[in-house]
């Protein structure tokens, strides 16, 4: 296969490092108005549908990567976009269920979601099975940086008379320096705002180089035309070959991979959670998925196409035999000239950055939120500390917890490097770690019989089902096939998606099926005065059997056995040490209950009159506690009552909600077009004194 | 050459597995009241949720007759 060193020249390199710089200033611009923990994760619940949409498009077009997809756009031709086009089937349960839940009830990650809907054990193992994704999604991120950028380095550099080889890990190694930098000091408001420039330009770079692309060739139809049949098909052939099939590829991604993105990836819910309301977060998703999703098709995949279109007509300019995950930078360096060339690189590594920042940002918001926080309430549960402090404390830790999280991502690489595209390596992922945390979520979300057992089992039985299926492939995963062929080397990368979200859907209905029988099981040992000393052995039986089934030192057998065993007798063991109150932990936490979810989040009784929007100025008044005042008029027209809760933006649309506030309507005055607030509500929206606000009820 | 393995066969299997989830969902929502089809504004989502499933098979078809053409 041939790869490449040293495409660009000198102008590329400067024009990169430019856009570097500028990007970074206008992030760094938008840090300072980071100023709690609140603000370094979700950016204060604020922005537009249209900021948080285009800001989207960096994270999304980053993750679904240039280089992976125009990889399979060169192989395969135009089907190389059917990942962009197949997310739509789960859009309902993310927008009217999972989305209000995790902003009305309140959760700052999913972790903390499954401490409150099932239990702290649940916690802890959502949160080691998220902290395995998220660290492993940044690990193909900063795979997919190296390779998209080792083209364009030389083979070797010299420092002080030393030769030093410049390999892909050395210049991951590096590339997670500089990512690990930004997003340390800038949090949440700076990703958002750096995406959203990127979104733009992004697209743009993307077009430009279709166009300039199109242009080469000699025109659209001369492009088309040099398109095999095959290649300009929009979906995969149904099951060949293995490394790109349509049937695996629509378990792994429209299934396993659309649930994840939408429900698990940390970071685009953290995008949503930033929106003003529940209802921009719906329009955020339904426009990016309907309409950016396939325009990102097209720019992620287009080199990929050209690619193909160019080595058909001049197999010398591009070989047929590119390495795949090159033919992005080989094909831009083609077609453009140079500072072009480098302006498209800067856009595409920035983006991929971007994904990155995201998931960093992300995974740090999990370790503050589902480790350190729990472990300081657990040691010092008494510990009285202003809340600034604590915040300040918190910051720090998020910023530290960021610098680990690089360098462990940097390490996840060496797990996906050996596959021979990112597209596979990915697939390969999202395979694997996405159906217990799914499942759990779905039958949290959608079940309200799914109990604590339940959600224990699926994660620790499911885990095992799935481990045993990777180690046994043709044995257990072979009858999902649709037909695949098994490559002995990497089996199933795709279609084991199937398999794994079977086994775990499976354990999870058959414990909560099965619950009564769990319960009288539960109330046997309960009443028995040595009933605790049985459950405990009982446990490191368990502990062994699951050790047994993990480690596989035995036969098939006996790991299929040690994880039957775990799975029949873990939710007796749940049942019996975890208190589980099924009122109490389903109430606003199912979408059986979204009512009393939003009346837990206001505080009080819903107000779904419909009001106008209100142009008002601010005056300030004495501090009070975290409420705004109207005119009886203007409370009147946004059918208001105290107490009901408001948001108050500058009235300046594009500004897409930066400066604003979430609060509550507090005692009427009699100033129309007036809203008095406290110095504490006037920083925290940055309003400007002088410049008219508008002010709608919220809820 | 016979292409139905390389484009219909995919596009209704995607479609067809596609509305074992998707219409189930919007079933799902409705009975939780989480979109409360009483209210303007959800009404109108449901027609946006329904017009994005249409939007997608229609991309698909389009795109499957122009390659196929």
């Amino acid at each position: 296969m041939e790869t490449f060193h040293n495409i660009g020249t000198t102008t590329d390199w400067i024009v990169m490092v430019v856009y570097f710089l500028v990007v970074m200033l206008f992030g760094s611009y938008f840090g300072r108005y980071t100023k709690s923990t609140s603000d370094f994760f979700f950016g204060g619940r604020r922005f537009s549908w249209w900021l948080i949409t285009m800001s989207i498009v960096a994270t999304g077009v980053g993750s679904h990567s240039f280089v992976k997809y125009s990889a399979k756009g060169f192989e395969h031709g135009i089907s190389s976009s059917m990942t962009y086009l197949n997310d739509w089937f789960f859009v309902p349960f993310f927008m009217f269920g999972w989305l209000p839940i995790i902003v009305y009830s309140k959760v700052r990650s999913i972790p903390e979601y499954f401490e409150k809907r099932f239990s702290p054990s649940a916690r802890f193992l959502a949160t080691i099975l998220l902290l395995l994704y998220m660290v492993g999604y940044i690990g193909i991120g900063f795979l997919t940086l190296g390779k998209a950028l080792l083209p364009m380095l030389p083979e070797a550099v010299n420092v002080m008379g030393t030769a030093i080889d410049i390999t892909l890990m050395r210049a991951i190694v590096v590339i997670a320096i500089i990512t690990g930098i930004y997003i340390t000091f800038g949090g949440q408001t700076a990703v958002i705002f750096t995406d959203l420039l990127q979104g733009f330009i992004l697209l743009f770079a993307g077009f430009m180089l279709f166009f300039i692309g199109i242009s080469y060739l000699g025109g659209f139809s001369t492009f088309w035309d040099l398109l095999p049949t095959t290649w300009k098909l929009p979906l995969a052939e149904f099951n060949k070959p293995s490394s790109f099939n349509f049937v695996g590829i629509f378990w792994q991604d429209a299934v396993a991979g659309s649930i994840g993105f939408l429900f698990m990836n940390q970071g685009l819910l953290m995008r949503f959670m930033a929106c003003k309301s529940v209802n921009e977060g719906r329009k955020a998703a339904a426009i990016n998925i309907m309409f950016i999703l396939p325009l990102s098709a097209v720019v992620v995949g287009s080199a990929g196409w050209l690619g193909k279109a160019i080595s058909v007509v001049s197999p010398d300019i591009i070989s047929p035999n590119t390495s795949p995950d090159e033919i992005f930078v080989v094909v831009a360096s083609i077609i453009t000239s140079p500072g072009v060339f480098g302006f498209v690189m800067a856009a595409l590594t920035a983006a991929l950055m971007s994904t990155v920042d995201t998931l960093i940002n992300a995974t740090a918001a999990i370790c503050v939120n589902d480790i350190y926080r729990p472990i300081v309430t657990y040691l010092k549960p008494a510990r009285q500390e202003i809340e600034s402090e604590k915040d300040r404390r918190e910051l720090f830790v998020a910023r530290l917890a960021s610098i680990g999280i690089t360098a462990l991502g940097v390490l996840a690489v060496l797990a996906f490097k050996n596959f021979p595209t990112v597209y596979e390596a990915h697939g390969y992922f999202h395979s694997t770690l996405t159906p217990p945390l799914v499942v759990a979520i779905f039958m949290g979300v959608f079940w309200k019989r799914f109990t604590p057992a339940g959600v224990i089992t699926t994660f620790l039985g499911g885990v095992l089902l799935m481990i045993i299926g990777a180690r046994f492939p043709g044995i257990f995963i072979a009858p999902f096939d649709h037909g695949i062929e098994m490559n002995p080397a990497r089996p199933y990368s795709y279609i084991r998606a199937l398999y794994n979200t079977i086994v775990c859907i499976g354990v999870g209905v058959y414990v909560t099926a099965m619950g009564n029988n769990y319960n009288r099981f539960v109330d046997i040992f309960k009443s028995r005065q040595s009933g605790r000393s049985e459950m405990v052995g009982l446990t490191a039986v368990v502990g062994l059997a699951f050790a047994l089934a993990l480690f596989g030192n035995s036969t098939m057998n006996t790991q299929v056995l040690s994880a039957v065993f775990v799975v029949i007798l873990v939710p007796g063991i749940v049942g019996y040490f975890v208190s589980y109150d099924e009122q109490k932990a389903t109430e606003g936490l199912t979408s059986w209950s979204l009512d009393k979810a939003k009346i837990m989040f206001k505080g009080s009784d819903i107000n779904d009159q419909v009001g106008e929007k209100v142009e008002v100025v601010f005056k300030q008044e004495d501090e009070r506690e975290n409420i705004i005042r109207f005119s009886k008029n203007d409370m009147e027209r946004m059918s208001a009552n105290v107490g009901d809760l408001v948001y108050l933006s500058d009235k300046r649309k594009w500004l897409g909600g930066l400066k604003s506030i979430h609060s509550t309507y507090g005692e009427i005055h009699n100033e129309d077009g007036v809203v008095y607030m406290g110095t504490r509500n006037i920083e925290t929206g940055l309003f400007d004194k002088g410049r008219i606000l508008i002010a709608e009820k919220e809820m | 050459m016979d292409l139905f393995t390389h484009s219909w066969l995919p596009f209704f299997y995607l479609y067809g597995m596609g509305a074992l989830f998707f219409f189930p969902g919007l079933y799902l929502i409705t009975k939780t009241k989480s979109l409360d089809m009483n209210k303007p504004q959800h009404r109108k989502w449901m027609k946006i949720l329904l017009f994005g499933y249409v939007w997608f098979m229609a991309l698909h078809v389009i795109l499957i007759t122009l390659a196929l053409k």
